[in-house]
């Protein structure tokens, strides 16, 4: 007890010393961070940019940059189409439903997301490719292997777990007592859901069809797999940029990557302004409280 | 008529137990019972919302379980209107007679008629979102009404509304109904909305409807401690008949009138209001008259809430001005009378 007086007054020293010069220093690596990590962004897409920008009219002249620009239009659209066409009703149910298994249903549905997409794109060759389902697809006339409509169910295949988040969040914002307003109302469930719960969800939609849009037009590792990387014939604008590479021809590579960029940068800000978070694509939505 | 028998459904923390009731057509009909027992839970399976686990619907005898809310014909009112946000007003009110009248004239010539009526056809333009609350309950309950619903089941509509607002739509509510005689089942937890606008009321608790009658007949004559809580008895003494008497204990001895039945340990209650003070003894025979002293004064607004201890403690609901004018305080001897009448044997 006899040096607690002299204890007490180091300790108040120590809490009293002057934090301002640390928290400085800790504002300051914050900042640094954030400086460094925009700075590197901006560095490595303006990059491709500042050489790409330049060659972007002689690239859109070129017949195969115009080849490839109509191809990775169309499946991307074509895709796009078909995660809306599907990704609607599934969110909706996964949304609404209430059954035993949704945790493991969910958990299925997401495991697209999961998987590189060129191991995607190898368990769908070997789908379309090697069983006898795929040989009578075929023989219908759906040929998926090596093909441009493989492109789609590539672009498909790795998209609509995107389609499902943005969607089945946005309908889990619709009140369903809406939707039961409705049905007293005298609608049946589908006139209840097309006038009431998808009006509502326009602006998710809207969003989730951007993003799956913006995504299909980059779509490579899963599409390479399925439908290959032939000139003229299955080139998209990344499967170009791959063979443009390649080959050392740069200037319409970095064209063929300009178009990418300026239509990523594009829907991003669709996306966001539409309402549309990007977290909504990185975290796994909980079930309905 | 709407009959409901032996319904059973459980949801949730919720368990509906054997409720049992009918309303007739065109009957204002209130059902009450206190937060978290189950009542939106009942009027969601009334318009089909959810299935019953047990028991029958019946609407003028055709059973109504098998059919989905659109085939029941009912209109519903949630306590926070559920209007569809994306309509505007009229398109809102429109909405149900849309699928039922195709001629666009006569559709808009029925939506303000209906919103005339409810006073909010200079709205019909406007979004929900910037309308006032009241404005939005009378535009949910138009839309539920213009489509001439068989039923129309109003959950808690008035509880979101500040007091005045409140007073003035249960009257409107009271002449929309006899103006259009729907048939009405209308749930709330406030036992004061009931006077005046319900023709008769179902109380209800722990999932099961314990006293069916008119608002007077359950105010009057709780059937059990539970209602007579909720309806706002407060004096509830326990005692046992002797000789025509309630004898409480204490040496207190009521006076009551006593219908044959009634035998051994019993519950009685007195109205707050029934419960008369005065500085000096009251001189009747036919009346409770005990001495006492003031233990406790409650300020309420107009009125004032006395304690007084006379052996068991009364509660006594008088004018604040008539304390004030008799200038009594705490601690003052003071006699509190009331008739046998008063003693309701529960």
């Amino acid at each position: 007890m006899s040096d607690s007086a002299d204890t007490q007054a180091a300790r108040a020293a120590i809490e009293l010393r002057p934090t301002r010069t640390r928290n400085l220093a800790f504002a300051a690596v914050v900042a640094l961070s954030i400086a460094l990590l925009a700075g590197f962004i901006v560095l490595a897409v303006g990059m491709v940019l500042a050489r790409g920008l330049p060659n972007l009219w002689a690239g859109l002249s070129s017949p195969e940059i115009r080849f490839a620009i109509r191809l990775s239009l169309l499946t991307s659209l074509a895709s796009t189409s078909l995660c809306v066409a599907i990704g609607v009703p599934v969110a909706y149910g996964m949304s609404r439903l209430h059954m035993r298994g949704k945790g493991i249903v969910t958990a299925l549905l997401d495991i697209p997301l999961a998987l590189p997409p060129i191991v995607a794109g190898v368990a769908l060759l070997l789908l379309f490719g090697t069983t006898s389902a795929g040989q009578w697809l075929a023989d219908m006339g759906l040929k998926l292997v090596f093909t441009v409509q493989g492109i789609v169910l590539a672009q498909f295949f790795v998209n609509i777990p995107y389609m499902l988040r943005v969607m089945r969040g946005t309908f889990d914002d619709v009140d369903p007592r809406l939707e039961f307003v409705a049905r007293t109302l005298g609608c049946s469930r589908p006139q209840a859901f097309f006038r009431v719960t998808l009006p509502l969800a326009k602006n998710g939609l809207i969003a989730a069809a951007i993003i799956t849009w913006a995504r299909a037009l980059g779509e490579f590792g899963a599409a390479l797999m399925l439908a290959g990387a032939t000139r003229l014939k299955t080139e998209t604008l990344p499967v170009s940029l791959y063979l443009n590479m390649g080959v050392g021809d740069l200037e319409l590579a970095l064209a063929a990557a300009s178009i990418l960029i300026l239509i990523s940068l594009v829907s991003l800000f669709v996306f966001e302004a539409l309402g549309g978070s990007p977290m909504v694509l990185s975290r796994t939505k909980g079930g309905r409280t | 008529m709407i009959e409901l028998r032996h319904v059973e459904k459980r949801l949730g923390t919720f368990h509906l137990r054997d409720i049992k009731l009918s309303v007739e057509n065109g009957e204002y009909f209130i059902l009450l019972g206190a937060t978290g027992t189950g009542k939106t839970v009942l009027l969601e399976t009334i318009a089909g919302m959810h299935k019953l686990d047990r028991g029958d619907m019946l609407y003028n005898g055709e059973d109504l379980t098998p059919l989905s809310p659109e085939e029941r014909g009912v209109g519903f009112v949630y306590q926070d209107y559920a209007l569809f946000p994306h309509l505007t007003l009229a398109q809102n009110i429109a909405f149900g007679l849309r699928l039922r009248e195709k001629d666009k004239g006569r559709r808009r010539d029925e939506v303000h008629e209906i919103a005339a009526l409810f006073g909010i056809d200079h709205l019909l333009g406007r979004r929900p979102a910037s309308l006032s609350g009241g404005e939005q309950q009378r535009a949910a309950i138009a839309r539920a009404l213009i489509v001439k619903p068989r039923i129309l089941l109003l959950d808690e509509p008035l509880s979101a509304l500040d007091p005045r607002s409140k007073e003035s739509f249960r009257r409107e509510l009271r002449r929309v109904h006899e103006l259009l005689r729907p048939t009405v089942i209308h749930v709330t937890h406030d036992f004061n909305i009931a006077f005046g606008l319900a023709d008769r009321i179902a109380v209800m608790h722990d999932g099961t409807v314990v006293q069916v009658g008119t608002p007077a007949e359950v105010f009057r004559h709780p059937t059990s401690q539970a209602v007579a809580e909720f309806v706002g008895m407060e004096n509830i003494l326990l005692g046992t008949v002797r000789r025509g008497e309630v004898h409480l204990g204490e040496g207190l001895v009521l006076s009551a009138v006593l219908d044959g039945r009634s035998a051994g340990e019993v519950s009685v209650a007195v109205r707050p209001e029934d419960v008369l003070l005065s500085r000096e003894a009251l001189d009747s025979s036919a009346r409770n008259s005990f001495r006492g002293r003031m233990i406790h004064i409650t300020h309420e607004g107009v009125m004032t809430r006395v304690t007084v201890d006379v052996g068991v403690p009364l509660v006594s609901l008088i004018t604040t001005r008539s304390l004030e004018e008799y200038g009594l305080r705490v601690g003052d001897e003071i006699w509190a009378t009331f008739k046998s009448a008063s003693v309701h044997v529960i």
